[in-house]
Formats: C-alpha cells, sequence, structure tokens
C-alpha cells in the first residue's frame, strides 16, 4: 500500500449516528516520528475520529492505513499490537493494580499471544527484558517512586502519566492522545509536554493528539488539523493554521 | 393449513402463561433491576396454595382470589423489601445469585407451611378442565384452554387500561424508561418499582393456578421448568418491551405446539421442543443491545449500598492513602497490593498469612481420616473432594472472570458420561477416560463460548441456561452420550498392576487429582492469564486497547473451566460406579453456582468447603426424613438471604472479620507504642462497627511508600 512513506493515513472517514454527520470525509495523515494535534470546538468529531482510526468505531466510509497496512476492518487489540498506544480523556485505568502492573500488563500483551503454558512453567513471573522495559518507562515519566502504588491511590497528574505510560509499553510507532492535558495544572501540563518532548526525542514515535490546551498544542505539536462540524476546516504550521480568519471564527467565536 | 390449525391453537394457552410469564420478568426486570429467576417459584407457591385451599374445602373461584390477589403479591412484596430492593444496583452475579437460590428454596418453604402436598389433582377455577366446550374449526377447546385464555385476556386488557389510563401507570412506565429522572420529576420510584413487584407476582402467581390443572401432582420441577420459556419470551421482549414480551410468549406457546406435530416423533422432535428456549435466546439475545441488557439502572441510581461497594471493588483514594503502604481491597475479587516491589502476582486468589499454615494442617487431618474414618464416610469425603473440582472450575470462570456458568453441572456431565463410555466401549483405561472427558468438555466448552461470549453478566448466564437445557434434553439422552434414564457406568480406574478400586487407593488419587486442579487454577490466576484477567476486570476498553484479545482470553478461561469440571465430573461418576443425567441437570448448575457464591468465590479454599458443604448436604437430604430435607431447604434460602450482605462470600467475610480484628489490636498496640502513628485509626471502620465490605488499613509506615 502506498502511502507515501507516511506512518498513519487515514482518507475520507465518514460515520454518522442516526441522522448526525458526525465525521464527513475526514483525510489525515501522520508522518513518522511527526507529531500532529487535532483542534476543534466541540462536538466537532474529533473523538470520533480518534474511535474510528483506533477501531472503536467502525466508520461508515473511508480507509486506514497504518504502517503500509489496512487496518479499518481490525479489532482494537489487533491495532494496538500493530504499535498504536491510546490513552483516554476519561481516564482508563487498571482499577486496583499497581503503577508497575499497568506497565507490564501492557508490556506482555503488545507482544503477543497469551502464554499459558510458559505460565506454567514458569509460574506466570515476568522476563528480564519485560521487567527492564518497565522499569525505563517508570524512570522516563518519573514515576519509579510510585511503582508499588495502586493507580486508584495517585492524584491526576501521577494517573494520566501511567496512562501515557501504559500506552508507550510495547515500543509503538504511534500515540493517540485524547485530551491528554484535561484536568491538570499549569506545571503538570508543563510536565507533561517536557515528557512528551523526551519521549519523541528517545524513541522517534509518532504523536497524534487532541487537545484543547493551546500552550500545548504549540510547544508539542508540529502540525494542526482542525475541525469543526466533522470537516476538516483548515490544516497546516500551528501558526500558520491559528491565524487563519475561518478558524478563529469557528473555534475561538466570531468576533475574534 | 387446518391442519396447522389442528396444531397452532392447542398451543395458544401455553402462550398465554408464556406470554404471562414473559411481560412479569420483563416488569420487574425494567422496574428494579433484578431479573427474577424466583419467578417459576412464585407461581408454584400460589399453586400450591390455591389447591391446598381447595382440598380444605374452599370453593374454587375464592381459592383462585386468595392465591392470585392475596399470596402472590404477599410473596412478591416479601421478597422484593427482604432482598432485591437491596441489590439494585449490585453486579450481575450479586443480582442472579439469590434468585436462583430463592427457585430452589422457595418451593420447599412453601411446602413446609403448607404442611403437605395436596394429593388432589389440581381443578381449574371455574369449568371442567377437561370438557370441551366450544369448536374452533375442527379443533375442540377444553376448559382448561378456555379459561387460561380467558384469563389472559382480562389480565392484558387490565393491564392496557393500567398502563394508559391510570396515574400510576404513567409513573410506571416512566420508570420503565428511566428511574432516575422519575426520581428527579417528584415521583417515589421506590413505591412504583414495589407496585411493579405486586404486578409481576400476581402475573407468576396467575400462571401457576392456570397451569396447575395440566398436571396430576403439583411438583416445584414443572414450574421451573415453564421459567425457561418466560425467559425466552422476555428475551424477546429484549427485556424492555412488554408488548413484545408478551407477543414473543405468545408465539413461543404456539410454536412449540406445531412443532411438535409436524416433526417425526422421536429425540428430534422431543428434544427440539423443550430446546426451542434455547434457539431463541442464542438468536435474539445478541439482538439486544448490550447497554440495555447488562443494567437498566447503571448511571441512574447512587452505588450507594454496602453490596455496591464490595462487590465494585471500589475503593477511594482517601482511605487508600490513609492506609500508606500496605493495603487489601475487599470485594469478589482479593488483591493484596505491597507497597515496595511494584511488580507483584496479581493475586487473583485470596491469600492470608495464615492459608499454608491451615493448608497444612487440614492435609493431614484428610490423610489421617484414611486410617480411622469408617469406609461409606470416607466414600462421603470422597464425593466432597470431587464436587471441589466442579466447584474449583467456578472459581476459576465466575471468581476470576465474573462471568456465570448456569451449565457447569451440563460440562460435569459430559466429562463423566465419556469417561464412562470411553471405557466401556473403546476400552480405554479410565484415568485417561477422565482426562479424555476433561478435554471433551472442554472442546465443547469452547463451542459453547463462541456464540455466547460476546455476551456478559445477565444474558450470557442466560444463554448457558439455555444451553444447558438443550444438553438435558438432546445430548443427556442420546445412547452414546448420556444414555438417558439409563445413565452410563463409569469404572474405577488401574494404572498398570496399581488399582484404584478400593476405597482408600482410590481417595487418595481424588486428593491428588484436586491438588492438580487446584495448582492450575492458582498458575492461572498468579500468572500473566491472571494479570490479565485483572486489567479486563479494572477496565475492558483499556485491556483491549493494550493489546489484549479480550474475547480470545475469554474463550480461553471458559474451556479451562468446562475443562475442570469435566474432570471433576468424571471422578465423581467413577467415584459413584455410574452415573445418571438427572444429576447433571440445569438445576444442579444453579444450586452448584449459588453454593459456592455463598461459601466464596475468590479462593481455593472457598471451592473445597464448598465442596464439603454440598455433600453433607446432599447427604442430609437423602438420608434424613423428609421433613428435614425441607429444614435443608430453609436454611439454604436463609443463606441467600445473607448472601445480598455479604456477596463477597462467607469465608472471606470470617477472614476479613478476623484481619480487621488483629489490625485493630495492632493499631492499638501502636498507638500505645508512639503517639502520633498517623491516621490509622480513621479508616471506614475506626468507628463503629466493621463494615462487612470495609477494609481495615494498616498503620502507615509498614510499608515502604
Amino acid at each position: 500500500m502506498s502511502t507515501g512513506g507516511k506512518l498513519l493515513v487515514a482518507s475520507g472517514i465518514t460515520k454518522t449516528f442516526g441522522g448526525i454527520v458526525a465525521l464527513d470525509h475526514v483525510t489525515l495523515d501522520v508522518g513518522r516520528g511527526e507529531s500532529v494535534g487535532i483542534v476543534g470546538p466541540n462536538g466537532a468529531g474529533k473523538t470520533t475520529l480518534f474511535n474510528c482510526l483506533f477501531g472503536l468505531e467502525e466508520p461508515d466510509e473511508g480507509t486506514v492505513v497504518f504502517d503500509g497496512r489496512r487496518i479499518d476492518r481490525m479489532p482494537v487489540w489487533k491495532r494496538s499490537r500493530l504499535g498504536i498506544g491510546r490513552t483516554y480523556q476519561r481516564m482508563e485505568l487498571f482499577e486496583g493494580m499497581t503503577v508497575a502492573d499497568h506497565l507490564l500488563v501492557a508490556e506482555q500483551a503488545a507482544s503477543g499471544t497469551v502464554r499459558i503454558w510458559r505460565d506454567f512453567l514458569h509460574r506466570g513471573g515476568p522476563s528480564p527484558d519485560e521487567l527492564r522495559h518497565v522499569e525505563e518507562v517508570l524512570d522516563l515519566l518519573g514515576l519509579a517512586d510510585l511503582a508499588g502504588r495502586p493507580v486508584d491511590t495517585l492524584d491526576l497528574g501521577h494517573a494520566r502519566l501511567v496512562e501515557l505510560g501504559r500506552a508507550m509499553m510495547g515500543t509503538p510507532l504511534l500515540l493517540m492522545l485524547d485530551e491528554p492535558s484535561s484536568g491538570l495544572d499549569a506545571e503538570d501540563t508543563a510536565r507533561l509536554a517536557h515528557i512528551l518532548d523526551e519521549t519523541r526525542r528517545s524513541t522517534g514515535v509518532a504523536v497524534v493528539m487532541v487537545e484543547h490546551d493551546l500552550a500545548l498544542v504549540e510547544s508539542t505539536v508540529d502540525r494542526l488539523y482542525v475541525l469543526n462540524f466533522g470537516k476538516v476546516l483548515a490544516t497546516g504550521g500551528v501558526d500558520e493554521v491559528l491565524s487563519d480568519p475561518d478558524v478563529r471564527r469557528a473555534y475561538l467565536g466570531s468576533t475574534a | 393449513m387446518n391442519q396447522f390449525l389442528n396444531y397452532a391453537v392447542p398451543g395458544v394457552p401455553f402462550g398465554c402463561v408464556f406470554a404471562l410469564m414473559a411481560v412479569g420478568l420483563v416488569l420487574t426486570y425494567k422496574a428494579s433491576g433484578v431479573f427474577n429467576l424466583a419467578f417459576g417459584a412464585q407461581a408454584f407457591v400460589s399453586a400450591l396454595a390455591y389447591v391446598s385451599l381447595i382440598q380444605d374445602g374452599w370453593p374454587r373461584w375464592a381459592a383462585g382470589v386468595i392465591a392470585v390477589l392475596v399470596i402472590g403479591p404477599f410473596v412478591g412484596v416479601l421478597l422484593d423489601r427482604l432482598l432485591f430492593r437491596r441489590i439494585r444496583t449490585a453486579s450481575p452475579l450479586v443480582k442472579l445469585v439469590p434468585s436462583l437460590g430463592l427457585l430452589v428454596a422457595l418451593p420447599q418453604v412453601a411446602l413446609i407451611i403448607a404442611g403437605s402436598t395436596p394429593d388432589i389433582p389440581p381443578p381449574a377455577i371455574v369449568g371442567n378442565a377437561q370438557e370441551v366446550y366450544l369448536h374452533i374449526g375442527s379443533v375442540p377447546l377444553s376448559g382448561l384452554e378456555l379459561s387460561i385464555s380467558a384469563s389472559t385476556v382480562v389480565v392484558v386488557a387490565a393491564l392496557v387500561a393500567l398502563f394508559r389510563f391510570t396515574p400510576v401507570g404513567l409513573e410506571m412506565r416512566a420508570v420503565v424508561e428511566s428511574p432516575r429522572m422519575t426520581e428527579l420529576a417528584g415521583v417515589n420510584a421506590g413505591r412504583v418499582s414495589a407496585f411493579a413487584w405486586i404486578l409481576s407476582s400476581i402475573m407468576a402467581a396467575l400462571a401457576g393456578v392456570l397451569l396447575s390443572p395440566l398436571y396430576s401432582q403439583l411438583d416445584p420441577q414443572n414450574f421451573t421448568v415453564l421459567l425457561v420459556w418466560g425467559v425466552a419470551g422476555a428475551v424477546i421482549g429484549r427485556f424492555s418491551s412488554l408488548p413484545l414480551a408478551l407477543v414473543g410468549g405468545l408465539a413461543l406457546g404456539v410454536g412449540q405446539q406445531v412443532i411438535a406435530g409436524y416433526m417425526p416423533a422421536g429425540v428430534i422432535a422431543n428434544g427440539l421442543r423443550p430446546s426451542l428456549p434455547f434457539l431463541v435466546l442464542l438468536v435474539f439475545l445478541p439482538l439486544a443491545r448490550q447497554h440495555q441488557l447488562d443494567d437498566p439502572l447503571s448511571g441512574c441510581d447512587p452505588p450507594s449500598s454496602t453490596v455496591e461497594r464490595t462487590t465494585s471493588g471500589y475503593h477511594s483514594a482517601s482511605t487508600l492513602a490513609a492506609a500508606g503502604g500496605t493495603v487489601r481491597s475487599v470485594g469478589l475479587w482479593h488483591q493484596r497490593l505491597v507497597g515496595d516491589g511494584g511488580i507483584r502476582a496479581p493475586g487473583l486468589l485470596t491469600r492470608r498469612p495464615t492459608a499454608t499454615l491451615a493448608w497444612a494442617v487440614a492435609g493431614l487431618a484428610v490423610l489421617s481420616a484414611l486410617t480411622w474414618v469408617p469406609p461409606d464416610w470416607l466414600l462421603t469425603m470422597n464425593q466432597g473432594v470431587a464436587f471441589a473440582i466442579i466447584f474449583l472450575s467456578l472459581t476459576l470462570l465466575t471468581g476470576m472472570t465474573g462471568q456465570i456458568s448456569l451449565c457447569q453441572a451440563t460440562f460435569a456431565g459430559l466429562g463423566g458420561f465419556m469417561a464412562g463410555q470411553l471405557a466401556n466401549n473403546v476400552g480405554l483405561p479410565v484415568v485417561i477416560g477422565m482426562v479424555a472427558g476433561g478435554l471433551l468438555a472442554a472442546l465443547l466448552g469452547v463451542l459453547v463460548a463462541i456464540p455466547t461470549l460476546r455476551l456478559a453478566g445477565l444474558p450470557l448466564a442466560l444463554a448457558t441456561l439455555a444451553f444447558a437445557l438443550l444438553a438435558d434434553n438432546i445430548l443427556f439422552p442420546n445412547r452414546l452420550i448420556g444414555n438417558g434414564a439409563g445413565g452410563v457406568t463409569v469404572p474405577r480406574p488401574s494404572a498398570g498392576p496399581v488399582s484404584f478400586a478400593a476405597t482408600k487407593p482410590f481417595f487418595l488419587l481424588s486428593l491428588v487429582i484436586l491438588s492438580i486442579a487446584a495448582g492450575v487454577v492458582k498458575l492461572v490466576g498468579d500468572g500473566t492469564i491472571g494479570r490479565y484477567l485483572s486489567a479486563v476486570r479494572g477496565s475492558e476498553l483499556a485491556a483491549n486497547s493494550v493489546g489484549i484479545d479480550v474475547y480470545r482470553l475469554r474463550v480461553l478461561v471458559f474451556a479451562l473451566s468446562a475443562g475442570l469440571a469435566g474432570v471433576g465430573g468424571a471422578l465423581s461418576g467413577s467415584l459413584e460406579g455410574s452415573l445418571s443425567p438427572e444429576a447433571f441437570s440445569y438445576q444442579v448448575s444453579a444450586v452448584l453456582l449459588v453454593v459456592v457464591a455463598i461459601v466464596g468465590l475468590s479462593s481455593i479454599t472457598g471451592a473445597v468447603v464448598a465442596g464439603v458443604v454440598y455433600t453433607t448436604l446432599q447427604v442430609a437430604v437423602t438420608t434424613l426424613p423428609s421433613r428435614f430435607a425441607g429444614l435443608v431447604a430453609v436454611l439454604f434460602g436463609l443463606a441467600t438471604l445473607s448472601y445480598t450482605r455479604h456477596p463477597e462470600g462467607f469465608l472471606d467475610y470470617l477472614g476479613d472479620r478476623t484481619q480487621a480484628a488483629i489490625a485493630r489490636r495492632r493499631a492499638r498496640r501502636l498507638r500505645g507504642d508512639a503517639l502520633g502513628a498517623g491516621p490509622s485509626g480513621v479508616g471506614p471502620s475506626g468507628a463503629g462497627p466493621v463494615a462487612p465490605g470495609g477494609f481495615e488499613p494498616t498503620p502507615v509506615g509498614e510499608g515502604a511508600g
């Protein structure tokens, strides 16, 4: 499948709910190692687009190609194993499990099969490689001190980092972050931006994020898509897009 | 056409009764969130009251009025108040177990109250049940058929009028739509829900009274079988539409008669008719939308009750933080989270420090039993061991994944039958036959799992129930499987020169097999699969998102569980020498689930204790005079009642109480030693009695932060 070397190419994604057109022939691409932002007013279809890309919702029309393979008919877990990590706007953590266990589960799951025979032979212990990778990510996120804490006891900022860390396990090619700064204060957001930069530099992972916080967008994103009423309103460099009068009207209100 | 009518018209009265049951089930399900499987038992209770009153000389119409309009609603309101109201927002398992327990216990309790089973054949309310009053075409209609159809028409008309033209009808429609919104509008949803229970109980009672003349003697069994048809009707109504449920029930009644008419006589026709509910469930369950089915009240009612707290495993951040390092969350899911290591075995099974010691003592005691226990008692203990394996299959499936299976006895039976058939007809050694029986049960488990495991919670439970029914009617009567009433003989095994035919060697062999089964469950719980399952319970969406194939994981665990049950069944058969299909009917599956849920689904100990309890109960029922057998049922009912207070199970409840006491004492001592020992006493159990689902935080400073 020719995608011009791009990592992710979604073309003509259309999704309707009843009579409402949530996405109308949306086309989006993400290059390898690139960081792409998606912004737009509430109800513009950002999360629906994410869900269509990740397989939680099936688009009515359109194709999704990831790393040279059609993925639009694949179940979620398969897309994840191909190298897509995702976080959620309303965090989805494994309640009751520890921080380290979150990462370990993701690391083991990313490598594939349920290892029932290995379980019986090794009593289910993680391999040294898996443990090393978990520790690396814990260090990168600054969560090493909290490794043994149940996630339920963490504050929101750390909990978001755990979710991000879980998405980073199994060395994904693409991180899909749905409003990663939602509910965080300025300090936590700055730390998040820093960690994202670090991660991209060290692993070369591509990022696509839905985000309302324009400061975070400006500091972490190479290219921006603006969605409005299910359509791509504008796309391009961050400064260029944000100064577009159409975008200002749709996103910031008509008086701006 | 004429022939079709000949078959279809006699089906209408059945359809009417099925429709009444389906409507009653949907009504309470939507209004109170509980799918009331005790419905069949309620029907029996009223039928019993009806016939008893007539035997005491009451006129038939008066007995009917009392049974339907007084006793029926009374039982319904009682159940609502004592039981179902408390579990409105609980997990599917917690909602299902009490109604299953009542399905078994309620008829027995009623029989005790009635004093004796009436020995007259139940008459129709009006007219003569057998006499033909009129013909439709060439189809004769008896008094029974006419009275059933007429009463149903009257009830449906009354219901329609109630819903359309009365204020309470309007409120009920609103509650069915959205209980929370209705409450916000100033309607007392609790009152309306109670009203729904009254209505639904009247329908159960009416169905029971109307149908009773079909049978020459009242038997609870007949009424629980009917329930499954009502369930199928409710599923056609997608658990939410009263008119659709009505139509569904009618269609099932007519359909089963037509099938019976057109199909050639024999196993297929006899089997297909009773398995129609299974086919209906299989087709219609996936059609109904998942979120609609799962919990009509989810997101509507605040999670307030203790039940909710103990079963969802939810614990607030502040209480956990107060606990500092070492924390035990309490629920069906016991997870021991220790604050220093980071990565831990997920601990899907309860672990207590004293467990190893207790196991060692118990093991020695059991081994010593070989020397002093009389052989027939040893046989009973051995039966307990066999059932412990079957219970372990539920620990694995329901305890670890939260999925409810009402066909574990079916898998156990299949394993046993296969072991026997392979030994008798193929000449395989029995031990290999047992393994093969387990494998075949696992294979069948996969076949059952593939269409049903897209479902969860209540729909899955109903699908497995329907499968159990299908097996009871089609697989078990087959000569090559269960051999019908004749059953299958299963020889005792021997391995080369070693024979396990005698009581003691066989007991030892059973212990070894139980240990292997327990080891398998433990390895699964503590290993990668256990960690995955723990993740799935935390968030299925997130589990999928990190690359766990949740569906395949579930099929795997379901198959493993079916295989374990099969091995247990094979062992039980080899112990007894023969197996009969009725020992593995769908009711047995229900009883098994209730017993192990009450004892405790979260540990291997729970399964073993459940094996002992179940066997003891069986011995009590078969050897004690029949009056006491009823008492066992009463005990069973009471245990079911207590289960709604302690859904974590009896064992964990005891364990938590003990641990709480120990922690309290330690906290007191620490406070005495050093001031400012931290907020250790501020946990939920710091003040007042220990909440059943609460946990006792260990003082800060015990674990590394």
